[in-house]
């Protein structure tokens, strides 16, 4: 076993203040430093801004609402979402969405999946699967009428989804979602 | 495009390297104590940051993992700066002189927002009275300032 420490010569190769204190200042690095950080703070001072405005979700600009030509349907979502934070999608059918007293709404596979649709309110009657999502049934009676899903995402990315009344135009849209 | 979530033990390593790039540019004070200032930083920081890395995985297997990653990252960083003298620099800053053979060096004062007083206080410390009994006052990479006492004080 090899039992020699390992030695290396005493050496100092900080600058030395009137050659007797070794500091090792290094004002031109901490200049540079000096104005990196002036342009972290200036993106910070962005970024917060763009949070409040809703720019990463949960406020004004994120709020979006889409509507079919017709006015079927009116979709009101969040176009920048939060992975593993809730939002709410609100669906507004109009009267011609209703035929024999029920309301029947078509949401794609994404509305489960990429979105992560925690719950229905109110809850179908019945739900069909099929066509590249689900087919939900509500007992209805007369606008305005409400359903909305509570969304919680899991899968980051920008997800394209699409929901409408079946034989109608539906409302194709996309959200993204944030980390 | 389909992103499945970033795994529990990336998300540390994200959550360890971002608290390091925010503790370092929001800088270095000057004493031996942390100040109630700095506690409530240091712990509404953690705070904060657990939530988002924790997430809802509560498991013991995802406690040790993470902890095991951020203990990695943590050791390979201290590696890496005892074998780089700019990952050094750019992690831990370099000595600042804040008063030197009477002058005060106003823009690092300014910029490391130190005032003339935190010097004083440090001085006192050692026993000077006076300002002119310091030769050299430095700022050091962890924050303490040392104070060089004049020769014949």
């Amino acid at each position: 076993m090899d039992t020699q420490a390992e030695l290396k010569p005493v050496g100092d190769n900080v600058p030395k203040v009137d050659g007797t204190i070794a500091v090792g200042e290094d004002l031109e690095f901490q200049r540079r430093w000096w104005k990196f950080e002036k342009v972290v703070w200036s993106f910070f001072v962005l970024l917060l801004i763009a949070d409040l405005a809703g720019a990463l979700g949960r406020g004004p600009l994120a709020n979006a609402k889409r509507e079919t030509a017709d006015g079927t349907l009116q979709v009101k979502y969040e176009r920048i979402q939060r992975e593993n934070t809730s939002s709410i999608m609100t669906l507004l059918p109009g009267q011609a969405a209703v035929h024999d007293g029920k309301l029947q709404l078509f949401v794609s596979d994404s509305i489960l999946k990429e979105f992560g649709a925690q719950r229905i309110i109110p809850q179908p009657e019945t739900s069909v699967v099929g066509a590249g999502g689900v087919t939900y049934t509500f007992p209805a009676t007369s606008t305005p009428m409400t359903v909305q899903f509570e969304l919680k995402p899991s899968f980051i990315g920008l997800h394209p989804f699409t929901i409408g009344v079946p034989g109608d135009e539906p409302v194709q849209a996309k959200a993204f979602v944030l980390p | 495009m389909n992103v499945a979530s970033t795994e529990s033990v990336l998300r540390a390593l994200y959550g360890y390297f971002f608290l390091v790039f925010i503790v370092r540019i929001v800088g270095r004070r000057p004493g031996k104590q942390l100040t109630p200032f700095e506690f409530i930083l240091i712990f509404f920081l953690g705070g904060l940051m657990l939530t988002a890395i924790v997430a809802d995985e509560a498991s013991l297997t995802n406690a040790f993992c993470q902890i095991i990653a951020v203990a990695f990252a943590h050791f390979s960083l201290a590696a890496i700066r005892s074998r780089s003298d700019r990952v050094a620099r750019i992690l831990d800053g370099t000595p600042l002189i804040l008063l030197e053979g009477n002058t005060w060096r106003a823009l690092t004062m300014r910029r490391q927002r130190i005032a003339d007083d935190d010097v004083m206080e440090k001085a006192r410390d050692q026993g000077l009275k006076t300002l002119e009994e310091i030769e050299t006052a430095v700022l050091e990479r962890n924050g303490e300032i040392s104070i060089l006492p004049k020769e014949d004080s």
